[in-house]
């Protein structure tokens, strides 16, 4: 095993190169057996889990179908098998939803994903992808009579974007500044040399990320962004660039609001420091292909509707999540969690033109990601999962379909113990004719009352990452009372 | 534009008497409730003596695009007060729309299938914020297209027509009255596009279909009431130590079916016209026009919100049901501190006093003269305010705001009167964190803007003092080194387009350095000229240094008798000018605004 200081002079002496990093993989690979990583990917807007992971047993089918109309004029998505056609409505040339078969089986019931995350459906058979079903924000196990005959239960500001964005990500609303991942961070961080790169977000600021002591990174989906020219100038001159960062990063009215700007600058340029030199370029791993990232094909899903080929700039914030990854020996790190995220998912309308597209860029980054991690020896290492503020209403509202509450998310990793759907698949019902669901999942509107709360999911991420139980219970303050149900045991 | 600017020595001695009357008489009038006529003689008691040079600056920063010489000058010569008296009598001009419509003409004539896009809207609102006489009704349309957001991202390419109306429309009610913006945002089709509540339809028990949500909620939660109960001073009043929800998802659900049956304009209430897609039922003006309701198409069961209903409708009304609903939100008493909190945090600063707060909602609950929702009592609370005009105030620890990166890029032309080559103003989209300014005009990522009201930067003093500062909610490692790399190239070469087809010899917008490029080999003036331009005060001595030595390092050499060195010499004093401008572009003197 290399010592860290001969990595040191591998990773500037391989980087200034240009060369492969293969020998520094390696070498990482020996001595980061005890890495590890979470990469949360957020999906921006709420996303329909009822046309991402379907039930298809004839019970669920019709309740579905009853709601969400047809594949021509409503949202409901085809039958497994129904073929593709060569026109008409997206979801008629979608053809049918993908069968998938959980390990688990769940009384009589049968399942299937969108007909655009096929990726998904193969990782899954290959059990390196799990199911979360009906995970969502909530105080404590709840019941639909508790929901309904009492606000005692009822978490605040449902239905608000950014206040359920914050909630899954922190356990508060908009305001809140410190998150899970940051306070997993809080007591892992003795495992990382440049602590400065513990939480590390490419998708712009995320309350998920930091902690008491951890504070947040933000990474460009090319890297780090150094200010000046390469050579070190501005306007032709390195005295002025020197010049600038000192003005940057120092106040001189040495108030409030020019420190808190000042402090950003400065890790702005001490992260270059560290990062500039030993950041492995597009193409000197198994993470890029081209060194114009919006033309690698690696980097690109096809579209469902017009088969094009095109950017995906999810995979293209995953790129620089591995690059980060590969100089973790570097760098000193033991533990990391990393933060990625897509807009777009509030299809309230022209929900079947939207939202294909939308999971297949999920789909294939999910793929890429894996394929890159495996290539670089991280297969274990990783864990990778999804979040969103919220699922979606059964209902249609036409072509579209408002908020929800409970929602089924993807975990994928090699520690996950994949090919199985978590947690008890919600049952679908009609209503009893006055909009009121029979099921006891399903409220008004057909929201789903969540049977898991978002604290089961991020304990058992952090068990996993290596948090102890006291600390978990400290974080998510209400995950006693799950009881013995505390990690959901899909890592 | 308006005239030209005094020249230098007489701005300088004018500024010099002005700074002696206003030493000796003090500041302008603070904001107070008693009626117009009184404030008018206050006013008019203090207006010979203006304002100092410090004083318009600061005014202009948060009033309008940028300070310059002739908008300076205006300032110091009648004071704030009256500038502010000025600005509101401007009348409102459509614009955008028909800016954009040109543009599509001229398009189509050499390519009938082309059309304008959003790069014409975005075209526009920069033109207005750069030569616009009026510039502080141009000014709180961008102000208020951050809080009634629709965006470029979603109504786009032949639609963006209907963003240039939608930012019209917010120029029309600017300086009008609350209740008509509110019912114009909710009419306007971009919104209706935008929040998708054009086209919605009420109930179906047959499919199941509810009516769309999506502006219901968000009418409440980001245009009118907001989440919580609010006291008048915008703090959060609490039942059991807890806030006190506006609205649930019953209230969501009821005003939902308000606003169903609304779609385009046009000459009839068709079927085709409805649901659109028709050419034969598109009337060419639908996309300037408010939607018009469709009673086929409206629900006309009760629709209960709020404490309130709309009552069953035997002839179904949609103008009827919205007007209940809009009156129902204009009237709460959320409004006036909801909408005035954040009038203060896009115009003055990020982190108002509560007491702030409260003086603005209460020119909005009542004007003065008994009228709700009068736009521009609340903009003359919002400016004519203590904690907007003292200096005492404005030097506080706490005080100011981060300024956003459009509003840092148009004090730059502003002040260095900038011009485009092609007439046309071409900016194009600057959306990228790491290589651009991470804002770009009318383009939001989502409805919830490009920052949050209640957004409070984590880890750092304004955590640990619960301070909101909206606009570091774009502001991270990524975009500052992304702003600097930014404008170190557009201070160089300018900002744009090369031109219409991007072929030409140099981008479209170009900042004016003859005056700074004269002072080049004399350092120390060159960077007071620098510093006057875009800063309201004389900055410490360490920023004078630092600045000054980076301007030395580009060393000048001196003039040959025969010229042989011209082009190393010009190029010396433009890397001089430009090093001076950029480095004060980039420092927290600049970019907070105080």
């Amino acid at each position: 095993m290399l010592s860290r200081r001969e990595l040191l002079r591998h990773g500037g002496a391989v980087a200034g190169l240009g060369l492969g990093l293969t020998a520094m993989n390696r070498a990482s690979a020996v001595g980061a057996g005890d890495y590890k990583a979470l990469v949360c990917i957020f999906l921006y807007g709420g996303n329909d889990h009822y046309n991402t992971v379907l039930a298809t047993d004839e019970a669920s089918w019709s309740a579905y179908s009853a709601e969400r109309g047809d594949v021509v004029g409503g949202i409901a998505l085809a039958p497994p098998g129904t073929q593709a056609k060569g026109s008409g409505s997206l979801h008629q040339r979608l053809g049918g939803v993908l069968p998938i078969t959980p390990a688990t089986p769940q009384a009589g019931r049968s399942f299937a994903l969108h007909p655009s995350i096929a990726s998904l459906q193969t990782l899954f058979n290959r059990q390196r992808l799990a199911i979360v079903a009906n995970v969502g924000n909530l105080l404590g196990p709840t019941v639909k009579s508790d929901y309904d005959n009492s606000t005692a239960m009822r978490p605040s500001k449902l239905g608000s974007h950014n206040d359920q964005q914050s909630v899954w990500q922190s356990g508060g609303a908009e305001g809140t500044t410190r998150g899970w991942g940051g306070h997993f961070m809080d007591g892992q961080i003795g495992a990382n040399t440049q602590s400065m790169f513990s939480a590390i977000s490419v998708n712009g600021n995320a309350v998920w990320l930091p902690g008491k002591q951890t504070r947040a990174y933000q990474l460009a989906p090319s890297g780090p962004v150094r200010v000046g020219l390469d050579d070190g100038t501005v306007y032709g001159s390195a005295e002025v660039l020197r010049r600038m960062r000192g003005i940057m990063t120092t106040t001189r009215d040495n108030r409030l609001i020019e420190r808190e700007h000042a402090a950003v600058s400065q890790r702005s340029y001490a992260a270059v420091d560290v990062l500039g030199g030993i950041y492995p370029g597009v193409t000197a791993g198994p993470w890029g292909s081209r060194s114009d990232p919006l033309t690698d094909p690696l980097l690109q899903y096809r579209d469902p509707a017009t088969k094009a080929d095109l950017y995906n700039p999810l995979a293209h914030q995953l790129q620089a999540v591995a690059r980060t990854m590969a100089v973790r020996g570097t760098l000193g790190m033991g533990r990391q969690v990393f933060f990625v995220g897509l807009g777009g998912w509030d299809t309230h309308d022209t929900m079947q033109d939207r939202h294909a597209p939308l999971l297949a860029q999920l789909a294939h980054a999910m793929q890429y990601f894996d394929d890159t991690l495996g290539a670089m020896g991280l297969d274990d290492s990783v864990t990778t999962f999804t979040m969103s503020e919220f699922g979606r209403a059964l209902t249609s509202n036409g072509d579209g379909c408002d908020h929800g509450w409970g929602s089924h998310h993807f975990v994928m990793g090699g520690a996950v113990k994949g090919g199985d759907i978590y947690g008890r698949f919600p049952t679908y019902s009609g209503t009893d004719g006055q909009g009121h669901f029979l099921s006891d999942d399903l409220l008004d509107s057909g929201q789903l009352l969540p049977a898991q709360s978002a604290d089961q999911y991020a304990a058992t991420l952090g068990s996993w990452l290596g948090v102890a139980d006291s600390e978990l219970d400290l974080i998510l303050p209400n995950l006693s009372r799950w009881g013995s149900k505390r990690n959901l045991g899909f890592v | 534009m308006t005239p030209a600017a005094l020249p230098r020595t007489r701005a300088l001695a004018t500024v010099a008497l002005l700074g002696l009357l206003t030493a000796c008489g003090g500041q302008n009038p603070e904001s107070d409730s008693a009626a117009l006529s009184q404030s008018d003689t206050r006013r008019s008691a203090l207006a010979a003596t203006g304002a100092t040079r410090t004083e318009a600056f600061r005014l202009l920063n948060q009033a309008s695009f940028g300070a310059n010489a002739s908008t300076l000058s205006r300032i110091q010569s009648v004071g704030t007060a009256k500038w502010i008296d000025e600005q509101l009598a401007m009348p409102a001009q459509d614009v955008h729309r028909t800016r954009w419509l040109a543009a599509d003409a001229a398009i189509k004539k050499g390519d009938p299938k082309a059309t304008a896009g959003n790069n014409e809207v975005i075209s526009s609102i920069y033109e207005r914020a750069l030569f616009a006489d009026d510039q502080l009704r141009q000014r709180v349309k961008l102000a208020l297209s951050e809080i009634f957001v629709i965006s470029l991202i979603e109504v786009s390419g032949t639609q963006a027509e209907m963003a240039a109306s939608y930012y019209d429309m917010l120029g029309r009610n600017a300086f009008g009255n609350f209740r008509t913006l509110l019912q114009d945002v909710t009419m306007h089709p971009a919104m209706g596009k935008y929040l998708s509540h054009l086209r919605n339809q009420p109930a179906d028990p047959v499919t199941g279909r509810q009516p769309d949500q999506n502006f219901a909620r968000e009418v409440m939660q980001l245009f009118s009431i907001g989440l919580v109960q609010l006291n008048p001073d915008g703090t959060a009043k609490l039942s059991g130590g807890l806030p006190i929800p506006t609205y649930d998802q019953d209230d969501v659900a009821g005003i939902a079916s308000t606003f169903t049956g609304f779609s385009w304009y046009g000459p009839d209430t068709s079927k085709p016209r409805f649901f659109g897609g028709d050419p034969a039922y598109a009337d060419p003006n639908r996309y300037g026009t408010p939607m018009q309701g469709y009673p086929q198409y409206h629900a006309i069961t009760p629709k209960v919100f709020l404490g309130t209903q709309v009552p069953a409708q035997k002839v179904a009304d949609p103008d009827a049901s919205v007007k209940i609903a809009v009156d129902t939100l204009f009237k709460h008493a959320n409004v006036g501190p909801f909408i005035g909190r954040q009038l203060i945090q896009r115009l003055v600063t990020s982190d108002p006093s509560p007491a702030y707060v409260q003086r603005v909602a209460n020119k909005f609950a009542n004007n003065g003269n008994g009228v709700r929702g009068d736009m521009k009592a609340v903009l003359r609370a919002v400016l004519n305010d203590k904690e907007a005009r003292r200096a005492g105030v404005a030097s506080g620890e706490r005080y100011g705001k981060v300024r956003e990166p459009i509003l840092r890029v148009t004090a730059w032309l502003r002040a260095f009167n900038a011009t485009s080559d092609s007439g046309k103003v071409l900016i194009a989209p600057t959306s990228d964190a790491a290589t651009e300014l991470n804002q770009t005009p009318l383009s939001s990522p989502s409805v919830f803007n490009f920052y949050r009201p209640g957004y409070i930067p984590a880890g750092g003093e304004a955590d640990a003092a619960r301070m909101t500062l909206p606009e570091m909610q774009i502001t991270n490692e990524t975009s500052i080194a992304g702003y600097a790399n930014y404008m170190m190239g557009v201070v160089q070469r300018g900002i744009g387009p090369r031109g219409e087809d991007n072929l030409g010899e140099r981008p479209d917008m170009q900042p004016n350095y003859t005056a700074e490029t004269a002072l080049a080999e004399d350092p120390p003036a060159l960077v007071t000229q620098v510093f006057d331009k875009l800063l309201p005060s004389s900055p410490s001595a360490t920023l004078r240094n630092e600045v000054l030595a980076a301007v030395q390092a580009h060393t000048m050499p001196p003039k040959r008798p025969d010229d042989s060195n011209a082009l190393a010499r010009d190029n010396a004093k433009a890397r001089r000018v430009q090093t001076a401008i950029l480095l004060t572009l980039v420092s927290p003197e600049f970019i907070v605004q105080k």
